[in-house]
């Protein structure tokens, strides 16, 4: 399916088509802002398999937390409508939105401090070395793969390799975000990839 | 290969995200959560309105249209008091037929 066209988050964080808001979305744009309980009903059935499929994905390791997330989406979605512009299309809008809910989480989760557990249990392995990335594994079981590993991490390294990677945010841009030096995330960063490399061999 | 090029490269060979379907009970919960909102501001678009718009109404919504009663109880929400509501936000497949009923659209398309 393209990517484009179907305005799904792609690995660098929500995908933004290029067009901006099609004829039809500015009358469901209208009609939700007259209050109109079916159009609001359009507005959910059209879009949230986008953003629920982009929630479930950056959430891996707190699956309990996306339907709070995606309803939370929609929420600001409807305070924010009369704002909206349309210089995007209400999907590219609505995963922004998202973008910034999970992010609001990892920040929550990673403010917190770091179990003591957690740290002694990966100093006590040695780094495993890069695995190879098996050309003929096809990319939705890579995704199975990669989904099964960010479940049994803990959910500090799961959200930090997360943040980093999927989100591409840069060690300073996350050190910003939760108040903390860029040598703290990056020393998380590094318990959090041997772990999963760890896992990755496993499997 | 560095760690960093490590899981840039995965991330990349991983592709898009997959797309996957909401759940219809949660569906239903943001559509509700979205009119108690809207309701939250002052009264709904009346219900002769949205039908003129098109829009097709519940069996319980068109009685509100055609019975004397005034714009007050036409702007109101009845799903509030619904059952098909009650079981939309709380089961999958929810067993809930009514034409023109936005829960019973996310559970039946």
């Amino acid at each position: 399916m393209d990517r484009e066209s179907t305005g799904v988050a792609g690995p660098s964080g929500p995908v933004v088509p290029r067009f901006s808001m099609a004829p039809d979305e500015r009358e469901l744009v209208a009609a939700v802002l007259r209050k109109d309980r079916k159009a609001a009903a359009q507005f959910v059935a059209a879009h949230i398999d986008a953003v629920y499929s982009y929630a479930r994905h950056r959430l891996a390791p707190r699956a309990e937390l996306v339907d709070d997330v995606v309803q939370d989406v929609f929420l600001a979605a409807l305070n924010g409508l009369s704002g909206f512009q349309g210089e995007s299309s209400l999907r590219a809008w609505l995963l922004g939105i998202a973008r910034h809910k999970v992010e609001d989480v990892y920040r929550q989760r990673l403010r917190l401090p770091e179990p003591l557990e957690d740290v002694d249990s990966v100093e006590s392995t040695s780094e495993p070395q890069s695995p190879a990335l098996d050309q003929q594994i096809d990319a939705a079981r890579m995704r199975d793969k990669v989904r099964r590993i960010l479940a049994q991490m803990p959910e500090r390294y799961a959200l930090t390799l997360l943040w980093r990677y999927w989100e591409q945010r840069s060690t300073r841009e996350m050190a910003g975000a939760i108040g903390t030096t860029e040598k703290a995330v990056e020393r998380t960063l590094a318990r959090a990839r041997s772990w999963f490399k760890d896992l990755w061999l496993k499997e | 290969m560095s760690d960093d090029q490590w899981f840039e490269h995965l991330v990349d060979t991983m592709g898009q995200v997959a797309p996957e379907r909401a759940p219809a009970r949660l569906k239903s919960k943001v559509y509700s959560a979205l009119v108690a909102r809207m309701a939250e501001s002052g009264p709904l678009l009346d219900l002769a309105e949205t039908k003129k718009a098109g829009a097709s109404l519940c069996v319980f919504e068109n009685a509100l249209t055609v019975v004397p009663l005034g714009t007050n109880i036409r702007s109101m929400n009845p799903c509030r008091i619904c059952h098909a509501r009650v079981m939309g936000e709380r089961m999958e497949h929810a067993p809930v037929f009514w034409p023109g009923c936005p829960y019973a659209d996310f559970h039946h398309h």
